[in-house]
């Protein structure tokens, strides 16, 4: 044997000889040393490419059939007259339903409508919670910030139908807020705050900031004091400092919150339900009525769907572009 | 800042936390009220509703179901994910940034669209309306979440612990088991607890996905339809107090991992 | 001793355009402590993870004790890594990480219980067993990586510049240790950093590497004082440099005209190029001998001090010996001698072996 070969491996060698039999080996060092296991790996890990695609072939699957998939097959059934299919019935392809949309008031105005809302709604979000996420950012000592913002966090995690319901107590005619604007005296009888537009907006308001507040906290976090306490040095007032550094700086924090933000306010289907009434019906509602009955509606569904996610989706890639950004590539 | 911009500040956040806080406090308050009728004033207090709630085997069995659901698309999403983020991260390839705009897709798009496409996916495929549809249903919905924040965590190991690995005997396997998964694992606590809660509150999907048997929400859903009850109330107190304790438990969890690994 | 343990065929590497390693042909003998010395992006660690099977050569082949390799992966070679980082895997504990590879290779409990003992005491870690990486200081986790590299017994140990992230003090102290580990076990050690001073210590043997190529493969006496090509002389230690023109030989030496003056020099490798050529010599400070009066023998010129440095145990002197802009000679001089030479004359001299000229 070469000269490099130490006591080391002798001494190793020879108690294993004394234990035999006794001694346990490690579960990887037996898969490793064993025949099956050795086989197959042999065939299946020979090259990088091979390895390679074994790695990859689970999650493409997955990810095109499972999370493309769905789209795919919506858009598709809005070009068919009728599904599910019917027995003796071939489907023909027809566009009848996408003009549908075109031609009744009454599929148009909660789609507008919806749109709308949602532009106000992210607005709204946006003023509400930027004082907050720049509060927490910077005024708040670094070590608390994370208990500050668990703090905020806790409401969130308890669902949008309990917390649907919270605002239903606190704006209802015997609610909360009745109750202490007749305890004031500065009325009479209960405002209707329910079923409205309003009381739309301040559920959907409530439900969504937190998707404002941590995309700003995170950006606003992000700028040095150092660029405040320069442009202060320099002579710059409060509010200039924060129009010109921090509003430019934290645009990223913007853009992402408001896009969050505008695209779960145009899908939420429980809320409008249960806050708003007959006046603000929105496009959820709309294409959710073409599913509860069987038969020949669901394609028209689709039709509405698709052009829902198609307009959503056009709009924040529009706003996005705007911003400077490139896409929806960046959700964190 | 000068101190009263500091002060402004400090008020405008405690009033955003009175604003989060408040309609869920008279929720939890309105389920003592002593009366069928749910409104201010309250005039007297009875603990009741709690007890009807707690012996209401139709709630109990829908919270059971809602539960077992949250684990099972836990489960599945955790192993799905971690897949996908060990996919992405590392790798370079061509086509990169659409698998991951794909991966994505179903946390950006509206909520009744990814609702409506999989009932129409379901039905496609053949699958009834019913537990396992909402499974995968959430699946979907987890697995972009699961996977970024894996990602995240998988980003800050450094390739030559898995490098040591191999040159120490390691094939992919047993460096993927022994080293990145140890590596992984706050990341999979914190991602896991986040499944359970998502799978646990969503509405869109397990309503239009669902079969007879309603989740939680959709129960006090069909509840709130026909009217405001204090059962709804004590129900829904049971759910805040259950997710406000997971919550803080995997807040709790994370830390304490991220800080020993 | 004397057996080529690891064979580098003619191995090239190339990313995109860069040739990273160009043509690299050498044999590693069993048992030596070799360096690969170079500044960043010479090809050293290139060279280092094709050993380690991180990278696969364009072209040529890696063979380890008779064994080809080349296209092995890493988990198949019995050529085992201490990394720059040392990658101690940060959920398990010291004797997790040491027993590591013992446990991938088979081996029973008590089988790497007693190579860990031995380990451990061989390098001074006992009673860190129990301990989280997170736990041990920087010299500690250096000790560790190299147990839990050592512990499989491999062919060929690699080391990536692994005393980079110590401090000076350390690193001196570590240095001795290295080199005495490595007698002591007799693995081959392929050692790997930029620092030239480390090598020099360390080393049986030096291979300086630039930009792919190998600039000069010896011993760090040979590198020192008989540096083959400007980038050798220049990379390592500090020294002179002597441009000039071909004179002739005489006994054995050759004789080059500089600056007016005849100085006597080694004849390198490559003969004597021919008179009148142009010719770089290298010379190294500590060669250079500082006389207040004429010494005995040939070689000797007369000079003057025009700058001295004190640097605590020495005195760096610069000394002009001819008109010329380049006539001027770095020496160190024992800082108490240094005080007795006054008026800024003194004659200088050197051995001629000392003088080397160089490729270029």
């Amino acid at each position: 044997m070469a000269r490099s070969e130490t006591n080391y491996a002798e001494a190793g060698r020879a108690s294993a000889r004394a234990a035999l039999g006794k001694d346990r080996r490690s579960f990887w060092g037996r898969l490793l040393g064993n025949e099956l296991y050795r086989a197959a790996s042999a065939v299946l890990f020979k090259t990088e490419r091979r390895q390679f695609w074994l790695l990859a072939s689970f999650p493409l699957l997955w990810v095109f059939f499972a999370h493309l998939g769905p789209i795919l097959q919506m858009v598709w059934i809005s070009f068919v007259d009728s599904y599910p299919p019917t027995a003796g019935r071939v489907p023909q392809l027809t566009i009848a339903n996408w003009t549908s949309f075109f031609r009744e008031a009454i599929f148009v105005m909660p789609f507008l409508r919806t749109l709308a809302f949602a532009f106000v709604l992210t607005l709204c979000t946006l003023v509400l919670t930027y004082p907050v996420a720049y509060f927490l950012a910077k005024h708040v000592k670094r070590r608390h910030q994370l208990l500050f913002l668990l703090l905020l966090l806790i409401p969130f995690w308890v669902g949008e139908i309990v917390r649907t319901y919270a605002i239903m107590i606190l704006l209802g005619n015997n609610g909360a807020v009745n109750l202490v604007l007749k305890f004031l005296g500065l009325v009479d009888r209960p405002i209707p705050f329910m079923y409205t537009s309003f009381s739309l907006g301040v559920g959907i308001i409530y439900l969504t900031s937190l998707y404002m507040l941590l995309p700003l906290y995170s950006a606003l976090e992000k700028i040095p004091n150092s660029y405040l306490e320069a442009a202060a040095d320099l002579g710059a007032g409060s509010w200039y400092r924060f129009r010109r550094v921090t509003l430019p700086l934290s645009k990223e924090g913007i853009a992402s919150g408001c896009t969050l933000v505008f695209l779960i306010s145009t899908g939420y289907y429980a809320t409008p339900v249960l806050l708003g009434g007959p006046g603000t019906t929105v496009f959820a509602e709309t294409i959710a009525g073409f599913f509860h009955v069987a038969g020949d509606k669901w394609p028209v569904g689709a039709a509405f769907s698709s052009l829902m996610l198609i307009t959503t989706l056009a709009i924040t890639g529009v706003f996005l572009k705007l911003m400077g950004r490139s896409g929806k590539g960046m959700l964190q | 800042m000068t101190r009263h911009t500091r002060i402004l500040m400090s008020l405008i956040y405690w009033a955003f936390i009175i604003y989060l806080f408040v309609p869920l406090v008279l929720m939890v308050m309105m389920g003592f009220k002593d009366s069928k009728f749910i409104g201010f004033p309250i005039n007297g207090w009875t603990l009741q509703w709690y007890a009807n709630v707690i012996q209401d085997t139709q709630v109990l069995g829908v919270f059971a179901y809602s539960m077992a659901i949250a684990l099972a698309t836990t489960a599945l999403s955790l192993v799905i994910g971690t897949w996908v983020a060990c996919f992405l991260g590392p790798n370079r390839f061509r086509g990169k940034l659409i698998v991951f705009a794909v991966t994505c897709l179903p946390a950006v798009i509206p909520g009744i669209i990814s609702a409506i496409s999989l009932r129409i996916f379901a039905r496609a495929i053949e699958i009834e309306p019913g537990m396992l549809a909402i499974i995968l249903g959430h699946t979907v919905h987890n697995v972009p979440f699961v996977a970024l924040v894996v990602m995240a965590r998988l980003a800050t190991l450094p390739r030559s612990h898995i490098e040591a690995a191999r040159d120490l005997g390691a094939d992919a396997i047993v460096a993927f088991f022994r080293i990145t998964l140890p590596y992984l694992l706050p990341a999979l606590i914190g991602a896991g607890i986040f499944c359970m809660l998502l799978s646990f509150d969503d509405f869109v999907r397990a309503f239009f996905l669902g079969g007879y048997e309603p989740t939680l929400p959709v129960l006090i859903f069909a509840k709130l339809r026909s009217g405001m009850s204090p059962e709804i109330n004590a129900i829904s107190t049971v759910v805040l107090l259950l997710t406000a304790v997971l919550g803080l438990w995997a807040e709790r969890s994370m830390r304490r991992l991220n800080k020993g690994a | 001793m004397g057996k080529a343990i690891v064979t580098l065929d003619r191995i090239t590497k190339r990313f995109g355009d860069v040739t990273a390693i160009d043509c690299l042909d050498m044999e590693i003998m069993a048992g030596e402590f070799i360096t690969f010395l170079g500044p960043s992006g010479c090809g050293k660690s290139t060279t280092l993870r094709i050993l380690g099977g991180f990278e696969k050569p364009d072209q040529g082949r890696v063979v380890v004790d008779g064994q080809d390799v080349t296209q092995l992966p890493p988990n198949r070679r019995d050529v085992n890594m201490v990394f720059q980082d040392y990658a101690l895997f940060p959920h398990m504990t010291v004797g997790q990480n040491i027993a590591f590879g013992l446990e991938l290779k088979g081996r029973t409990r008590s089988e790497i219980d007693k190579r860990m003992a031995e380990l451990l005491d061989f390098l001074h870690l006992e009673g860190l067993r129990e301990r989280t990486p997170d736990q041990l200081s920087g010299g500690q986790r250096q000790r560790v990586a190299l147990a839990r590299a050592l512990a499989p017994d491999p062919k060929l140990l690699l080391l990536d510049e692994p005393l980079g992230a110590l401090d000076a003090k350390l690193r001196g102290q570590v240095q001795v240790e290295l080199k005495d580990i490595q007698k002591r076990t007799g693995k081959t050690f392929f050692f790997v950093t930029h620092d030239q001073e480390e090598a020099l210590t360390m080393s049986d043997r030096i291979v300086v590497m630039n930009a792919g190529r190998v600039e000069q493969d010896g011993t760090p006496e040979d590198l020192y004082f008989r540096p083959r090509s400007r980038f050798v002389a220049e990379f390592i230690g500090e020294t002179n440099l002597i441009h000039g023109t071909v004179a002739g030989r005489d006994n054995g030496a050759i004789v080059i005209d500089w600056n007016g003056l005849q100085v006597r020099g080694a004849v390198g490798e490559g003969g004597v190029p021919a008179a009148g050529a142009n010719v770089t010599a290298a010379l190294r400070l500590e060669s250079v001998l500082c006389h207040p009066q004429k010494p005995d023998g040939a070689n000797a010129i007369p000079g003057r001090v025009v700058h001295r440095l004190f640097k605590g145990s020495r005195t760096a002197l610069d000394i002009r010996v001819g008109e010329g802009e380049d006539a001027v000679l770095k020496a160190y001089m024992d800082a108490t001698e240094a005080q007795r030479i006054v008026h800024e004359n003194l004659w200088v001299s050197w051995d001629a072996s000392r003088l080397s000229v160089l490729r270029d």
